[in-house]
């Protein structure tokens, strides 16, 4: 059943994918609608997949990293979606949607995260926290691409597409700082819990785990980009440029998760 | 409906034809009465603008009507006929319609998008009726293509993107800056269209203004007539520390504006952007200023190349537009056919009704044992023959009217189910 619902929300998601990348070169309102429409259609049908995962389980549906990742998912649409109202960013979902994408596709792999002598509500809350920082910061990595995008047409003068399309580098930067300042908390919250479980599960916070190290990284990376906002004034481009570099951190900590052998891995 | 457009405009017609033909409203009231009393139009619609000077008309002998408007025209203005005659061209119908629409919709403009034509038409249309000139045709044509034209500027960007170096350097500092609200500016140096730069920027919430000017007076004069703030011309190098924008257009040999002066602004500015807008030729701000991160630096040149790219922007979207007032000209006609072949359609059905009810009648009076179910299929069938029969030439009377051909049906119609007179 949440297999079928999850197939036709990825089906959703592809369309409305298309979509939003065909409004921002073809800059026609009916695909932007087109494209919310079919966000909206796969995010509800995402929502009652995962529903229906959590009823047969009986549990939260993060007892492996294809279930956690397609929760960052619904968390990462979720964001998308309000994140353009709130910004009246029409060419958001052109930059997040893709992402989101292929995040989906790998949830399909299904590997176990913990073992299922593991548990307790501490763990639930580790995962959780750790997934909504995850999302946050798949949106800083779209508004710091964009602001690279729109920063390259104003310093080269040749106007494009993409200088009419995109918004202002303030707003593009506003956004970056928010979603940097949202995730943050989550992530290092999530870390938190993690580490003290941790102590406690597997008697060492060091214990060699792939996943665990490049988090560590990925968090090293995000602390020193908000010191910075907030003490140095690092707007705009060398923000962006740490944005991307967390992110990639990011994206190497959810592959060690799911290739290298682990504590988080079976 | 007969009407047409006969006219001269800046795609075909010199500049020279066109001021010589140009008519002021007094004229244009005379020469509208004039051509009203020889009855030759039964409406008329005189648009006199620099750009064109356009008669629209309904008569029933279109080739005559505009013949005899032109020759008046010309005679108005003292123009040789045969000069206008070689550069007018005509729309008839359809085309007409299409012609208003793209004309008030500023899509047949020099710079398409721009901003005036639309109330040009507006007064040449309150002056023709003014002047009695305008009947059921001509106003229903003419409201409709004030609301096209409405629709193209509110749902394609054709007249969104500045076409002037000012407004161009606003619509830049917005995308720097998203609002300019409380964004300081600083103006160095004198001159009108950097003057104008700075009032289109106050305007759009830039607070608060500082000029400076080698002549102490003369920043003061203009500060006085921004209401902004005159700062010492020495002083330059602090006033950098605090603006966001800068307009120059001093008119110093040498740059005012060193790159290592703004280095050092920069530092201290937290990753505040800094634009510049260079207007002064030649240029204000050295050269490799531009390539400081954090600063956007733009020279006329570079200011007309965006203008540039906001014309090729407005050609994008006249394309859109084009094809709005297409789908509007298909609407508005369909729905003019449909008023001339309407009452033929009313009264073709009303004809098959009446032959319908009297023969049910009188079948049912044939049958009094019949129980409600045959009468109620007896009702139904002849109702279902009715519409089958019916179906073929109403359809074909809505097609010939869209095809604007409908004349000759109608006829044909009337004929062959008695219809009467049409």
């Amino acid at each position: 059943m949440h297999q079928t619902l999850l197939t036709l929300a990825i089906i959703g998601y592809v369309a409305a994918t298309g979509l939003a990348l065909a409004y921002l070169v073809q800059r026609e309102e009916v695909l932007h609608r087109l494209a919310s429409l079919a966000t909206m259609a796969a995010w509800v049908l995402h929502t009652v997949a995962l529903l229906a995962l959590a009823l047969d389980l009986g549990r939260p549906p993060l007892g492996s990293l294809s279930e956690a990742v397609s929760v960052a998912v619904w968390v990462v649409v979720l964001l998308e979606m309000w994140l353009e109202r709130r910004y009246g960013l029409s060419v958001l979902g052109a930059f997040v949607l893709p992402v989101a994408l292929v995040f989906s596709l790998q949830s399909t792999a299904t590997r176990p995260l913990i073992g299922p002598t593991l548990g307790g509500v501490w763990l639930w809350v580790h995962i959780g926290l750790a997934l909504v920082g995850i999302a946050a910061f798949v949106l800083n990595f779209a508004g710091a691409v964009m602001y690279l995008l729109q920063e390259r047409q104003l310093k080269g003068k040749r106007l494009g597409t993409l200088y009419y399309t995109l918004p202002a580098l303030a707003t593009l930067d506003r956004l970056t700082y928010r979603t940097l300042a949202l995730g943050f908390p989550f992530l290092t919250t999530g870390l938190i819990l993690g580490v003290l479980w941790a102590g406690a599960a597997w008697g060492s916070v060091f214990t060699f785990d792939p996943l665990a190290l490049s988090s560590y990284v990925a968090w090293a990376v995000y602390a020193a980009t908000l010191a910075g906002r907030a003490a140095g004034g690092w707007h705009g481009r060398r923000g962006a440029y740490f944005a991307i570099l967390g992110f990639a951190a990011l994206v190497l900590t959810l592959g060690a998760g799911l290739f290298l052998p682990g504590r988080h891995g079976g | 409906m007969p009407l047409f457009v006969a006219g001269l405009s800046h795609r075909n017609a010199p500049v020279e034809l066109r001021e010589q033909l140009a008519v002021d409203e007094d004229k244009l009231r005379e020469l509208l009465r004039d051509i009203a009393a020889t009855g030759i139009v039964r409406e008329a619609l005189i648009l006199s603008t620099c750009n064109r000077v356009e008669v629209y008309a309904v008569a029933d002998v279109p080739g005559e009507a505009r013949a005899t408007t032109f020759r008046r025209l010309c005679r108005h203005r003292g123009v040789e006929p045969a000069a206008v005659e070689a550069v007018l061209y005509t729309h008839a119908d359809g085309d007409a319609v299409r012609h208003v629409f793209r004309v008030a919709s500023s899509l047949d403009s020099m710079m398409i998008g721009e901003p005036q034509i639309l109330g040009q038409v507006k007064d040449a249309f309150a002056l023709a009726q003014s002047c009695e000139a305008v009947g059921p045709a001509l106003h229903t044509l003419f409201t409709q293509a004030f609301a096209v034209a409405k629709k193209v500027r509110t749902e394609t960007e054709i007249a969104r993107h500045a076409v002037s170096v000012s407004f161009a350097a606003v619509e830049l500092a917005k995308k720097i800056f998203a609002g300019l609200d409380g964004k300081a500016v600083l103006l160095v140096g004198a001159g009108k269209m950097s003057e104008l730069a700075a009032r289109h920027l106050v305007e759009q919430g830039a607070f608060p203004l500082y000029v400076a000017n080698r002549t102490w007076a003369r920043a003061q004069e203009m500060a006085r007539a921004l209401a902004g703030t005159a700062v010492p011309f020495d002083e330059l190098a602090t006033a950098l520390a605090t603006v966001d924008i800068v307009i120059a257009s001093t008119g110093a040999p040498e740059p005012v504006i060193r790159r290592d002066t703004v280095q050092r602004v920069i530092n201290g500015r937290r990753g505040r952007p800094l634009f510049f807008i260079d207007i002064a030729v030649p240029r204000d701000v050295e050269d490799t200023v531009d390539s400081l991160d954090g600063v956007y630096c733009y020279d006329i040149d570079d200011l007309k190349q965006v203008v540039d790219a906001n014309i090729r922007e407005r050609g994008r979207e006249a394309h859109r537009a084009e094809a709005l007032v297409e789908r509007e000209v298909a609407k508005f006609l369909a729905r003019l056919g449909d008023v001339e072949v309407i009452p033929t359609i009313v009264s073709l059905r009303e004809r098959l009704e009446a032959i319908r009810t009297g023969e049910v009648k009188r079948t049912l009076a044939r049958l009094p044992g019949a129980t409600p179910e045959t009468r109620e299929a007896i009702e139904a069938l002849s109702t279902a023959i009715v519409n089958k029969i019916l179906h073929a030439p109403i359809t074909k009377l809505r097609e010939s009217s869209r095809a604007g051909s409908p004349r000759s049906w109608l006829a044909l119609v009337h004929e062959l189910f008695g219809l009467g007179r049409q």
